[in-house]
């Protein structure tokens, strides 16, 4: 569903992400992981057609993103880590607007099954103001998902979201991939990215360090593989140093 | 405790004075300053350097109409001070800080010395306006220390005026006199001044004749008439004290009337300093409105810093299929309701009854057609270089959310079609109105009717839109190539190099604009002139517009295109306006 092939992204002289190749399928959950600076958020935006790429290819369900970017853009959902929204259109104003961009025929219908859904059916002539953190998240969502996306890229899903809306949200990325859709998540919450993820991409300054399962991975960095957790193996990664080792709590601590 | 305070704000000032100086190392600033200095000097500075070597400028020549211009601007500063007493409804507030109120609420400072810390710190504004005010006052006339001790007395009274006023709201609200009570109070306090001095005037001045307009001298005789004698002299007597320096003539009368003015200024401060009000819990209020409005702005998402949370009216209703740009233009419309709102609407249609009124009273005149052809061409012309500095519901308005729009599945020629079609709407039917009322003027007025009025304003109605077009590319274009230069928001850089910047675009603006306009210009006379031989001078206007409509259509076709692809392109790490 997404390939991607010798990507890379120069800011000057500055190699953000540098000849990466990836291939996703339908009904895959890609987990993207690094530290800060690693080119997680500049590869999405890639991936998006948010930003050019200075060398490579980008396919999404078979369009080019650069040279068949509209064809490429009705195939793909992309979620920020912040909700950004219109503040003077309304929750519905929204579904509204995103419909017509993307022509929704039906949206009256999907819409407002979305909204029951996300728990937003109360908040429909809301303007984003009015609303919390976490339902402008999932207005995000609605609007992300009215056109039945087969690609979804999500950047730091969980970010300011309650345990119900973590756990909502991730039964909600696991029912789109059960339902065909390509996903991949950039998040620097290791426990997410181990649970919902299928594959392991991860990146260094820039450059794929490892690619697969999280049984394949820990194989690659691990002597011992098995039971090494995803932060273990993130920390074998991606530094030079060994990982920090856990606080010793007092004796007696639950 | 005030040394503390003081050395913040010293501190503080000081600071922002080097990391001015230090951001020039930016070619935008130091152009931006160098434009910007040139720019003051010619506007305000040359006067004063004038001013200075001489000792005094030239005599003004409406020095001899100084009591009424004084007798005005006490009615002005009536007026101003008035509205403090009944716009306002929030308890009283100071606004300070995040910072401020994280460090000297919680710390053993007197409610006193936070006023006081406030009252410090306004002054560094009023300073700077003072300065400028004299700059600009001293054109007319007078010298430039009685003016600045003038602006500053008026400026720092006014401060503690509001200040004062705002207490007093509070108080009155703590012992159950409600905004609206008072509002109709001092609404019927205003209404038994007015009446009383309307009584007055009926009873002992004679009736305004037409001979009282018919020149300046004799108006101001009749208004000085009015506002120095009887009811209005004692209404507006404290305000005359307060602006006695600002139109002392020289400095024997400026020492004659300082006291006065002076008194007036202490009783105040003494007012706010002993003013026992508890603001703290509206100021915390206040700061962190204020704080969310800053931390929009500096995040991109300047949009939130002014959102009122009120549903604003659909323009039409958008279907889910059709053309994607009318989304962007539907959803920039209904942003645009917030200030175009029906209210707006009627009070423009009633200023524009009121003219037709005006015009009607003036109907004996001779060229009435000829005024209103004047007047509507000149409120157009202005439009079309004003609007798009004020309809600014586009890039200039989307820019922070540049990385959203370039997810969604549109042309670059689209989306920039769909972000500049809601303002030029806006201008457009502000143009297509001005100019319907103004042909209907034109040919319903007595007199004898300009041709040349009526064929050029039927052209300029399909002219106007596209050229209104052409006039949203080019600051569209501006915020996309330059994004770092330009100012996205209304909270952005300020200080002379961002005036400077301000400069440079405008001047840009208006040679991209002649630029434009010299192909246009060619295709009118050259469908014209042959056609003038033929059909004589006024049709072949027309057909010379539409030719020229032509060549704009042209022209904002390639503009909206060409702005696509650089949107296409744009990068949207590139770094933010401010």
């Amino acid at each position: 569903m997404v390939q991607v092939e010798g990507l890379t992204k120069l800011y000057g002289d500055f190699t953000a992400v540098k000849d990466l190749s990836l291939s996703i399928h339908a009904g895959e959950v890609v987990g993207l992981v690094g530290p800060n600076g690693a080119g997680k958020t500049t590869t999405l935006r890639c991936l998006a057609g948010i930003i050019p790429p200075t060398q490579g290819v980008v396919r999404v369900a078979g369009h080019d993103i650069v040279h068949d970017a509209v064809a490429a853009k009705r195939q793909l959902a992309f979620f920020t880590d912040e909700p950004r929204l219109f503040d003077y259109l309304t929750v519905w104003q929204h579904l509204n607007f995103i419909a017509r961009i993307y022509h929704v025929r039906d949206y009256e219908k999907i819409g407002a099954a979305l909204l029951e859904e996300l728990e937003l059916a109360d908040k429909r002539d809301a303007l984003p103001g009015q609303l919390s953190r976490g339902m402008k998240q999932k207005l995000v969502i609605a609007c992300g998902l009215l056109h039945s996306p087969n690609v979804i890229y999500f950047d730091e899903p969980l970010t300011g979201l309650d345990p119900y809306g973590i756990r909502k949200m991730k039964d909600s990325i696991l029912k789109r991939a059960r339902e065909g859709s390509a996903i991949i998540i950039s998040s620097h919450l290791l426990h997410l990215v181990q649970e919902i993820c299928s594959r392991i991409v991860i990146l260094k300054s820039g450059h794929k360090i490892a690619d697969g399962t999280l049984a394949e991975v820990t194989r690659k960095f691990s002597e011992t593989a098995g039971d090494a957790t995803l932060e273990e193996i993130f920390f074998r990664a991606t530094s030079d140093m060994p990982p920090p080792v856990p606080p010793k709590l007092p004796a007696g601590t639950p | 405790m005030i040394r503390a305070l003081l050395y913040l704000q010293y501190h503080s000032f000081r600071n922002r004075l080097i990391s001015r100086f230090k951001r020039l190392r930016q070619p935008k600033y130091l152009f931006g300053a160098l434009a910007g200095g040139i720019y003051f000097y010619f506007y305000f500075f040359r006067y004063m350097v004038r001013g200075f070597g001489s000792g005094h400028l030239p005599e003004n020549p409406l020095a001899s109409y100084s009591s009424l211009f004084a007798s005005f601007a006490a009615l002005i500063l009536f007026i101003v001070v008035t509205l403090a007493w009944i716009i306002p409804h929030e308890r009283a507030a100071l606004t300070f800080s995040e910072a401020e109120v994280a460090f000297l609420f919680p710390a053993p400072v007197t409610r006193r010395t936070l006023i006081h810390f406030k009252l410090i710190r306004s002054q560094l504004s009023i300073f700077i306006t003072t300065f400028f005010l004299t700059l600009v006052s001293r054109r007319f006339g007078g010298h430039p220390f009685l003016h600045a001790v003038g602006w500053w007395l008026i400026l720092s009274t006014l401060n503690l005026h509001f200040m004062g006023s705002s207490f007093m709201r509070t108080i009155l609200l703590d012992h159950g006199i409600s905004n609206r009570l008072r509002r109709v109070l001092m609404a019927a306090l205003v209404a038994t001044a007015g009446i009383s001095i309307w009584l007055w005037v009926r009873k002992t001045l004679p009736v305004l004749t037409s001979a009282d307009t018919a020149n300046f001298a004799s108006f101001a005789s009749y208004a000085e008439s009015v506002l120095n004698t009887g009811p209005a002299l004692y209404l507006l007597y404290p305000f005359r004290l307060v602006l006695g320096p600002f139109f002392a003539p020289d400095t024997p009368a400026f020492l004659a009337v300082i006291t006065p003015a002076l008194l007036i200024f202490v009783l105040h401060y003494l007012w706010v300093v002993f003013s026992d009000v508890a603001f703290e819990e509206a100021s915390l209020e206040a700061s962190q409105r204020h704080a969310a409005r800053v931390a929009a702005i500096r995040s991109g998402n300047w949009q939130a810093a002014h959102q009122d949370h009120k549903v604003r009216r659909e323009w039409f209703k958008l279907a889910a299929t059709g053309p994607a740009a009318l989304a962007l233009m539907w959803k920039n419309l209904i942003g645009v309701a917030r200030v175009f709102s029906i209210r707006f609407w009627l009070m423009f249609s009633i200023l524009v009854l009121f003219c037709i009124g005006f015009i009607g009273e003036i109907g004996r005149l001779q060229n009435v057609s000829l005024m209103v052809a004047i007047s509507v061409a000149s409120v157009v012309g202005y439009s079309l270089l004003l609007g798009p500095q004020f309809l600014r519901l586009d890039f200039r308005h989307d820019l922070p959310m540049a990385d959203i729009l370039k997810t969604f599945p549109m042309r670059g020629w689209q989306i920039v079609l769909g972000e500049i079609l809601a303002p030029m709407v806006v201008l457009a039917g502000f143009q297509w109105l001005l100019l319907i009322v103004g042909l209907g003027l034109v040919l319903v007025a007595p007199g004898k009717h300009d041709p040349w009025a009526i064929v050029i304003g039927l052209s300029a109605l399909f002219v106007l839109p596209v050229l209104d077009i052409i006039m949203f590319v080019i600051p569209n274009a501006a915020v996309l190539l330059f994004p770092s230069w330009v100012q996205a928001g209304k909270d952005g850089p300020r200080g002379i190099e961002a005036t400077g910047q301000r400069v440079i675009f405008a001047v840009g603006q208006l040679l991209v604009m002649l630029v434009t306009l010299l192909p246009v210009t060619i295709a009118f006379m050259v469908t014209y002139f042959p056609l003038k031989f033929i059909l004589g001078p006024y049709v072949p206007v027309i057909f010379g517009a539409l030719a020229a409509t032509l060549i704009l259509v042209v022209e904002a076709a390639l503009g909206v295109w060409w702005l696509g692809r650089i949107f296409e392109r744009f990068d949207v790490t590139e770094e933010p306006s401010s």
